[in-house]
C-alpha cells in the first residue's frame, strides 16, 4: 500500500493539481468523471443516438424495427394532439420562464441583503426543490383540490369562490405553472445568489460615492455584472420548461381533455403507452431541434450583449 | 499477495452461490398493479404460499398498472419477463399482438382447478381472443350503487332506485341546499348545495359509466372486425346526456368532483357509483357512523348493462420455461384460495365460492354478484390503450372530460371521438 507519492513521474498530487511541470497529459482527471460518464453514455447519449435511428422506424419495443423513412414525420402533420401538445408547451414556457426569472432574481436580491433570518429564508425558498417531483405532484394535487384544497380555503378567506384548478380546461395549466414555480424557483435563486456574491463590493461603493441610487446601482452595476448568471439561468429555465413532464404526469395526465398535454408527456404516452416508439422518437427529435434553435439564438444574443457591454 | 487474496475471495463467493443453489429454491417473479389496500391482501396470500411451500419463493412486485405495463414491455424488449403477469381481460389483445403472452389452452386442458364449469361463464369467456384462451381468470369487478341508509331514511326513500324514473325522484329528494330546499322547489339555490344525490366521475370511470348506459340502449362501439368506430351517434348522445344532466340540469351530482369515496363517506353525496373495491373502505367507515348498503347499477334505459373489468393471470413469453409448472401451481393455489382475496372487495367468479355460506356472510357483495351476467367490458383490441387508456388524452378521456367538466356540446364531442377512434384504427 502506497499512500504518499514518491516522485512526480508516478503521478504525484502535485502533478494532479497541475503544479508540477507539464509532461504528458494525465489520465487521472478522467477517472474522476468516469462514473458520471458511464451513466451519461449508457442512459443519455446512447438512448439519444438510438432515438435518432428509431425515429425512422416503426417499432413497438419488442420485435424488429421496420424502416419507414420519413413516415413518422409526415404523420405529425395529421396529428391534432401533437398540435395541442406543442401549443400547451409553448404557453407553459411563455408564462413560466419570465415568472421564474423575475421571481428568483427578486428573491435572491432580497435574501442577499445582510438581514436577520436570511439563512432561514434561503433554506425555505430552496427547500421545495429538494422534494421529489412525484411528491410535489401529489402534494399540489391536494393543495389545488377544488372542494377541499388549501389554496381555495385561503382564497375563500378573501371572498374568492372555489377555483376549479385541475378539474377545468381553463385553469388546469395555471395549476401546473403554480406548482412548477413553487418547486423550482429556489434553484434559480441559488444560482442568482452565487452570481450576486461574485460581484466585487468596491463597485457598489464606487457607484454610491458617485451618487447612484438603489435603482441606478441595480441597473448599471448588478444587472450587467450578473449577465453571465442570468444567461445561464435563462437557458436552463427555457430548456426545463420545454421538457416539463413529471408534474403533468402525476397531477393531470395531460387532462382535463388535452388542456395540460405537453410535448414530453405526449412523447412518453405515444412511446410507452401506445407502443409507438418510432413516432415518439420522431417527436422527440423535433423537440430537440426546437431546443437547439432556441439555444443558438440565445447564445448569439448573449455574445452580442457581451460586446455591447465591452 | 493481493491477487491471491482476491482469488480466495472469489472462490468463497462462488461456493456460497453454489451452496444457495443446492437448496433449489425456485423463485417466481409475480407482477400486479394492486396499489391500494388490495396490494397488502395479495401480499398476505403470497406470504402464505411461500410459508406453505418451502421450495418456492414468490416475489410480488406491485406498481400502478400503467407504469407496470411500461416495465413489462421494456423488460420484454430485453428478452425478459416476470413469470406471472396479472392484467385485465380487456388488455390481453394488446399484449397478444406484441407477442408478450402465451396461450393457456394446453394448461386448461389438464388443470383440475381451471375448469370451465367451475366458473361464472362470463368470467371464462372473457379470457378468449381469436378462438384461443390467453389468460387464467381470477376475479371480476363491476360498478354498483352504494347508498347511505341514514340519508335515504331522512329523505323518506324506502328502496334504492332501479330505473330512470325512480332515480330522478330519489335524486331530487336527496339533493338539498343550505336552506333545506330541493331542486325544483321555489328559491332552491344551486350555488349552495350541501348534499348531493350522487357522485359524478371526472376520471375514466365517467366514460365507463357512459359505456354501460350506451350498452343499455343497445349501442355498439366498434364494427365487427374492430377496424372503425361504429357508434350510433344518437344513442351515444342520449347516454351522455343522462350523465351531463345529472350535474347541470338536476344538480344531483357535484361539478368537478375529485374524491368520490370520501364524499360518500362524509355524507356529501347520498349515493356512490363505484366498484366493489370500495367495500373495505365502507366497512372501515362504519366506525365513523356510516350506515351503508349496495344495490345493482340502475337500468336507466332499455336493458340492464353495467361496466365491468376483472383480473386475470397471464404467462409471459419471455419467462423461464423451466419455471412454468411452478408458476402454474401458484396460480392454481391462488384460484383455489381466492376466498382470502375477497377481503379486497373484488367479486368471486368460482361457482362453489359464490354458493358458499362464508361468501353469503360478507357484506355488500350480493348486489354486485347478481349483476355479473350484465357486465360489459371495453372491447379487447390490440390498440386498446390508444383509445381507452385512463391516464392519457385518449379519445374516450377527452370526450368524457369535455362533456362532464366543461359542459361541452355532446354531439360534437361524440362525433370527434368517433372520428379519432376510426383514425387510430385505420393505421395498420
Amino acid at each position: 500500500m502506497r499512500i504518499l507519492p514518491r516522485t512526480a513521474e508516478s503521478g504525484s498530487y502535485a502533478a494532479l493539481a497541475g503544479l508540477a511541470p507539464k509532461r504528458r497529459p494525465s489520465l487521472t482527471p478522467y477517472y474522476f468523471i468516469l462514473p458520471y460518464l458511464v451513466f451519461f453514455v449508457l442512459f443519455r447519449l446512447g438512448p439519444s443516438l438510438a432515438g435518432l435511428g428509431i425515429a425512422f422506424t416503426n417499432w413497438q419495443a419488442v420485435g424488429t424495427p421496420r424502416f419507414v423513412g420519413f413516415a413518422n414525420f409526415e404523420a405529425m402533420a395529421r396529428d391534432p394532439r401533437l398540435g395541442d401538445a406543442f401549443q400547451n408547451t409553448v404557453f407553459f414556457a411563455l408564462l413560466t420562464v419570465p415568472t421564474l426569472i423575475v421571481l428568483s432574481l427578486a428573491l435572491a436580491l432580497f435574501l442577499n441583503q445582510p438581514r436577520r433570518g436570511r439563512a432561514v429564508g434561503r433554506v425555505v425558498v430552496f427547500m421545495p426543490y429538494v422534494i421529489m417531483s412525484t411528491v410535489v405532484g401529489v402534494l399540489w394535487t391536494w393543495i389545488l383540490d377544488k372542494d377541499f384544497g388549501l389554496l381555495n380555503v385561503y382564497l375563500n378567506f378573501f371572498g374568492i369562490a372555489n377555483v376549479p384548478w385541475l378539474v377545468s380546461e381553463s385553469t388546469a395549466m395555471y395549476g401546473i405553472i403554480l406548482t412548477t414555480v413553487w418547486w423550482t424557483v429556489g434553484y434559480n435563486m441559488v444560482l442568482f445568489l452565487a452570481g450576486l456574491q461574485d460581484i466585487p463590493h468596491e463597485l457598489y461603493e464606487a457607484a454610491r460615492i458617485d451618487g447612484a441610487r438603489a435603482w441606478g446601482v441595480f441597473r448599471f452595476v448588478t444587472l450587467p455584472l450578473l449577465a453571465p448568471t442570468t444567461f445561464l439561468v435563462l437557458m436552463l429555465t427555457i430548456i426545463n420548461s420545454f421538457q416539463v413532464f413529471d408534474q403533468v404526469y402525476v397531477m393531470t395526465s395531460g387532462g382535463p381533455g388535452t388542456a395540460t398535454l405537453t410535448l414530453v408527456q405526449y412523447i412518453y404516452t405515444t412511446s410507452f403507452q401506445f407502443q409507438k416508439f418510432g413516432y415518439g422518437s420522431a417527436v422527440a427529435l423535433i423537440l430537440f431541434g426546437i431546443l437547439v434553435i432556441v439555444a443558438f439564438f440565445q447564445i448569439r444574443g448573449y455574445r452580442r450583449g457581451l460586446k455591447g457591454v465591452e | 499477495m493481493r491477487k491471491l487474496s482476491l482469488m480466495l475471495l472469489l472462490v468463497a463467493l462462488l461456493t456460497g452461490v453454489a451452496a444457495l443453489n443446492a437448496q433449489e429454491v425456485v423463485t417466481l417473479e409475480f407482477w400486479g398493479g394492486w396499489t391500494g389496500p388490495d396490494g397488502a391482501i395479495m401480499q398476505q396470500l403470497v406470504d402464505r404460499y411461500n410459508a406453505e411451500h418451502p421450495g418456492v419463493q414468490v416475489n410480488l412486485t406491485v406498481q400502478a398498472w400503467s407504469p407496470l405495463f411500461d416495465a413489462f414491455i421494456a423488460a420484454a424488449s430485453a428478452g425478459e419477463s416476470p413469470d406471472i403477469m396479472a392484467m385485465h381481460p380487456q388488455e390481453t389483445a394488446m399484449f397478444i399482438n406484441l407477442g408478450l403472452i402465451e396461450p393457456v389452452d394446453d394448461i386448461v386442458a389438464t388443470s383440475e382447478v381451471f375448469q370451465k364449469d367451475a366458473y361464472v361463464s362470463k368470467a371464462w369467456e372473457l379470457q378468449f381472443y381469436n378462438g384461443q384462451m390467453w389468460a387464467l381468470p381470477f376475479d371480476l369487478g363491476i360498478h354498483g350503487l352504494y347508498y347511505n341508509l341514514d340519508l335515504f331514511e331522512a329523505a323518506g326513500i324506502e328502496a334504492p332506485p332501479a330505473n330512470a324514473e325512480e332515480f330522478l325522484a330519489a335524486a331530487r329528494l336527496l339533493t338539498v341546499d343550505a336552506a333545506g330546499k330541493h331542486p325544483g322547489d321555489e328559491g332552491f339555490d344551486p350555488a349552495n348545495i350541501v348534499q348531493y344525490a350522487i357522485n359524478m366521475h371526472t376520471n375514466h370511470h365517467g366514460f365507463y359509466q357512459w359505456y354501460a348506459l350506451y350498452n343499455q340502449l343497445g349501442g355498439q362501439l366498434l364494427n365487427e372486425d374492430g377496424t372503425a368506430c361504429a357508434m350510433d351517434i344518437d344513442k351515444a348522445v342520449q347516454a351522455w346526456q343522462w350523465l351531463q344532466d345529472l350535474v347541470y340540469v338536476h344538480y344531483a351530482a357535484p361539478q368537478g368532483q375529485t374524491d368520490y369515496a370520501r364524499d360518500f363517506i362524509t355524507g356529501r353525496t347520498a349515493m356512490l357509483v363505484d366498484g366493489p373495491w370500495q367495500i373495505p373502505a365502507m366497512i372501515a367507515a362504519e366506525a365513523e357512523g356510516l350506515r351503508w348498503a349496495t344495490a345493482p347499477y340502475p337500468t336507466i334505459f332499455d336493458k340492464a348493462a353495467v361496466w365491468g373489468s376483472g383480473h386475470n393471470f397471464t404467462l409471459p413469453t419471455f419467462a423461464d420455461p423451466a419455471k412454468r409448472d411452478e408458476a402454474l401451481a401458484f396460480i392454481e393455489w391462488l384460484a383455489a384460495n381466492s376466498f382470502g382475496w375477497l377481503a379486497s372487495g373484488q367479486l368471486p367468479i368460482r361457482n362453489d365460492l359464490i354458493a358458499s355460506e362464508e361468501f353469503k356472510e360478507l357484506p355488500g357483495r350480493q348486489a354486485f354478484v347478481d349483476m355479473l351476467p350484465n357486465q360489459v367490458l371495453l372491447p379487447n383490441i390490440p390498440k386498446f390503450s390508444e383509445i381507452f387508456a385512463s391516464n392519457a388524452p385518449t379519445p374516450m378521456m377527452v370526450m368524457g372530460q369535455r362533456i362532464i367538466l366543461e359542459k361541452a356540446d355532446i354531439r360534437t364531442e361524440v362525433q370527434n371521438a368517433c372520428d379519432t377512434i376510426t383514425a387510430i384504427l385505420s393505421v395498420p
